[in-house]
């Protein structure tokens, strides 16, 4: 009779607990689905740096293949009512479980962002450092450098949360440097960064160095690049404070901002000009002001990435530099400028015009690669450029 | 579509829902089977002819079988019984393990067959063992024949359980099919449910699945024992939230719509031996082979080498069921023969042990069968228990374990206490006191799992569900 009459009040108290649940769970999702319908579709997303996905065009094949389907999933996502709002309670929740990796970005000491380094891609790291050597039988009498920068999770260790593990860039260099011939210098400036690892050589929101860093790594390299005299004093300014960089973007972590700086050296008189093959102006600056008003505050630096960036000075030591490069060269080429008086740059991942004419054309007497450890070692364009068919 | 997804919950659910409980019951069932069709051409646009085949061959089987059974001609029946199953098995075997067929030969022949590789039916394991059930049954004289070709193809398409289970007999929703209790109550209960499974499903198993799935990418050479230890765990963990938590969230969508599932898992990981283990893992696929096998096999009331084959065999299919792989099939005759030593050889050393014990000695099992389960053949998975008991690249201990250990530690003690009835069991004795405070509570808590589960969803940059494999 007991247990009859507990188990009759269970299922009462269930049944109120139903209830609730029921109405509670069907006016959350309607809420929220009435939401996302009222809300604006939105085009892009700025702190995931991406366009939003809209709705999918109808039509069989796209049926056919799914197209359709994905697309409105997409869309569903992509438009759900306070989507920012929703990833950073997922990053905090995350933080909160003790995880420390967010999509391929360790969170570190201090609010460091740092994104893992890739894995080497054999194939086409060996053809690119192939090409490379040919490509220095064909101009043995240049001087060539290669300067690969390593990454802030390899140079910046004490900042990694514990235990976490890094490829061994160390190993990476090693591999690099027995791979190339041994008339091309292989600049290995890990130890000068390493030293400098806690003076912010690493924005702490994007996967780029600073322009502090590129300073250590120009003063490190420059002995290598037959650069005599070198300039020590800089003048430094500030031009952004608020940069959030995409290393936040993609792992959703937006609570650290970075500093953008600017070097200008003191007391060298030179006057230059400056000529991308996206612009049809030339103009008497290295520096795009406009990208301060943007979302990548790293693109002040030429404007981002070009196919070719062509810059001519008044010094007339008669030094003509190419430079193969990633957008890590964006921050240090400007360090160069008292010492050519041309420099060219190339970024492969764009440019598909034959490079051994351009060595002849402008008569270049000294080439660099300079590119991340990261994107040398995953780059497919290099070889391509090189070999220029 | 998977219903860990956005567009799942916040757009095909309610609309489905909506028109469902508007619909007077007779148009439920339509409504049904056409919201599972589009449910499944979602993914597989073209495969959906193949299941509206099966649906269409089995209705008709079932038809056929009913009017020799009335004749009296129980030959035919038997005989039309086995062609339908033939051809079910066909099917499946033509789309699941024609490639893996073709290679075991080129492996042990001396030929070189080219085939090209299917792709695999999303739920064609689970769907063609529905339909077999019934037809049996019906075989059987256990059901009577589905006259109604709407209610045999909601039953056969139901979305809740159409990808990933349960496997519901037709026994077991007959009825239901005719008349069902559908209420807000019921819906409430649905929703709990539902909201268990998509916790389970986003919060713990996704989230420990992202660190089995870096520890293991490496491979072995980079593992210390405790990494290794820590993979384990983290897989085991996933699998059964994973599995169990879609499940769960099956039940829930059947509660939705009026129907009452068989429970899938009755927490596996308390079990005290493996062969209770297997009572309380995918139920409706074990009881599916107890029943469709192992009993007319003769089970166990045959001499003990035919117990003993009955076994092998029931396990070796339970394995293969699972992947069209080798390693599948020793995992599956690996639990075979553990369960046959337990039967017969180790049933009175394990009934001394303490409980404790038990439990140590189950879970070490199961999660050296988990290593053969995600491991891509039998050599790594040897490598990888090697790995576990320091025979890896980074011997016993290194700091890469540690980090492991500390992202991994909160998730994996709330996984460990979830996966024993302890919380569900606290959570109830709260909740029947009759207090208020405890019904608002319970709710809020439900609510917000199912915000924190929305956040994830709306980041889903990591969700591929386990069992679509399958």
């Amino acid at each position: 009779m007991e247990i009859k009459r507990t188990r009759e009040r269970r299922r009462k108290e269930n049944r109120k607990l139903h209830l609730h649940m029921a109405y509670c769970f069907a006016g959350m999702v309607l809420l929220l689905l009435a939401a996302s319908i009222i809300q604006p579709d939105r085009k892009t997303s700025e702190e995931e740096n991406r366009v939003l996905a809209g709705f999918p065009k109808f039509g069989l094949e796209s049926i056919k293949n799914k197209d359709y389907m994905t697309g409105l999933e997409s869309y569903a996502s992509d438009q759900f009512v306070l989507r920012d709002a929703w990833i950073s309670l997922k990053v905090q929740c995350d933080f909160l479980a003790g995880k420390r990796e967010f999509n391929g970005v360790y969170l570190g000491k201090k609010k460091y962002l740092m994104q893992i380094p890739s894995e080497m891609d054999e194939k086409n790291t060996q053809e690119n450092l192939e090409a490379i050597n040919q490509f220095y039988k064909k101009n043995h009498d240049v001087l060539m450098n290669t300067l690969i920068v390593p990454n802030a999770a390899y140079i910046m260790k004490d900042y990694l949360p514990i235990g976490a593990p890094v490829r061994d860039q160390g190993a990476d260099m090693e591999y690099i440097r027995k791979q190339l011939s041994g008339d091309i210098g292989c600049i290995d400036i890990t130890d000068t960064l390493k030293q400098h690892a806690k003076e912010g050589i690493y924005y702490k929101t994007d996967h780029h160095w600073t322009t502090r860093g590129a300073a250590y790594g120009f003063n490190a390299a420059a002995k290598s690049m037959d650069i005599q005299g070198i300039v020590t004093e800089y003048k430094i300014y500030t031009v952004a404070t608020d940069f959030s960089g995409t290393l936040a973007s993609r792992s959703g972590y937006h609570k650290a901002e970075d500093t953008v700086e600017i070097y200008e050296p003191e007391n060298v008189e030179i006057q230059y000009l400056v000529n991308d093959s996206d612009n049809d102006e030339k103009r008497p600056t290295l520096y795009d002001r406009t990208a301060l008003d943007g979302k990548d505050k790293y693109q002040v630096f030429f404007g981002g990435n070009h196919a070719m960036v062509d810059i001519s000075t008044t010094n007339d030591k008669g030094r003509r530099l190419l430079i193969f490069k990633d957008s890590y060269a964006n921050c240090f080429v400007p360090f160069l400028l008292p010492y050519y008086t041309e420099i060219v740059m190339i970024d492969p991942r764009y440019y598909y015009d034959n490079v051994q004419t351009l060595m002849n054309n402008k008569g270049i007497t000294d080439v660099l690669f300079l590119y991340n450890m990261d994107t040398f070692l995953t780059d497919n364009s290099l070889a391509d450029v090189l070999e220029g068919e | 579509m998977i219903f860990s997804s956005i567009f799942f919950i916040f757009v095909f659910l309610p609309a489905v829902l909506v028109i469902y409980y508007a619909v007077p019951f007779r148009g439920k069932n339509v409504v049904l089977l056409i919201s599972s069709l589009i449910f499944y051409a979602w993914g597989e646009p073209i495969y959906v002819v193949l299941m509206m085949l099966s649906i269409g061959i089995n209705f008709v089987s079932g038809l056929e079988l009913e009017s020799y059974i009335n004749a009296g001609s129980m030959k035919k029946a038997k005989y039309a019984c086995i062609m339908t199953a033939l051809i079910n098995f066909l099917i499946l075997g033509f789309y699941k393990y024609y490639g893996f067929v073709i290679e075991s030969l080129n492996a042990i022949l001396p030929v070189d067959i080219s085939y090209k590789e299917l792709a695999l039916p999303i739920g064609i394991s689970f769907y063609t063992f529905q339909t077999m059930s019934y037809v049996i049954d019906v075989y059987r004289g256990k059901v009577e024949a589905q006259h109604d070709i709407v209610a045999f193809g909601a039953y056969v398409s139901m979305f809740p359980q159409l990808i990933a289970g349960p496997i519901v007999r037709y026994s077991d929703v007959e009825r239901q099919l005719k008349k069902r209790t559908i209420s807000i109550e019921k819906f409430g209960e649905g929703a709990v449910w539902f909201l268990r499974g998509l916790g389970k499903k986003v919060l713990i198993a996704n989230n420990i699945g992202s660190v089995y799935e870096v520890i293991a990418a490496p491979g072995v050479s980079e593992m210390s024992a405790l990494t290794a230890w820590i993979g384990c765990f983290a897989y085991t963990m996933q699998i059964y939230f994973d599995f169990g938590g879609y499940s769960d969230m099956a039940i829930g969508l059947g509660k939705m719509l009026g129907f009452d599932f068989i429970k899938n898992f009755d927490y596996p990981y308390t079990s005290k031996s493996i062969t209770e283990f297997w009572r309380r893992w995918h139920i409706s696929l074990g009881s599916w082979f107890r029943e469709y096998v192992y009993i007319p096999l003769g089970g166990n009331r045959v001499s003990t080498p035919k117990v003993v084959r009955n076994l092998i065999v029931v396990w070796s299919l339970t394995g293969l069921w699972h992947g069209a792989a080798w390693n599948f099939v020793f995992w599956g005759l690996y639990y075979g023969v553990i369960i046959c030593a337990e039967k017969y050889i180790l049933k009175g050393w394990l009934e001394r042990l303490p409980d404790a014990a038990k439990h140590v000695y189950t879970m070490l099992l199961v999660m050296a069968g988990w290593v053969m389960f995600f491991s891509p053949s039998m050599g790594s998975a040897a490598a990888y228990l090697g790995a576990m008991i320091g025979f890896g690249g980074k011997g016993l201990f290194d700091m890469t374990g540690f980090y492991y250990l500390k992202s991994i530690f909160l998730l994996g003690l709330v996984a460990v206490i979830g996966s024993t009835p302890f919380v569900h069991r606290k959570f109830t004795e709260f909740l029947w006191k009759e207090d208020r405070y405890m019904q608002v509570a319970s709710v809020v808590l439900y609510a917000g799992i199912f915000l924190v589960s929305t956040a994830y969803l709306v980041n889903d940059t990591y969700n591929p569900f386990l069992y679509f494999r399958f």
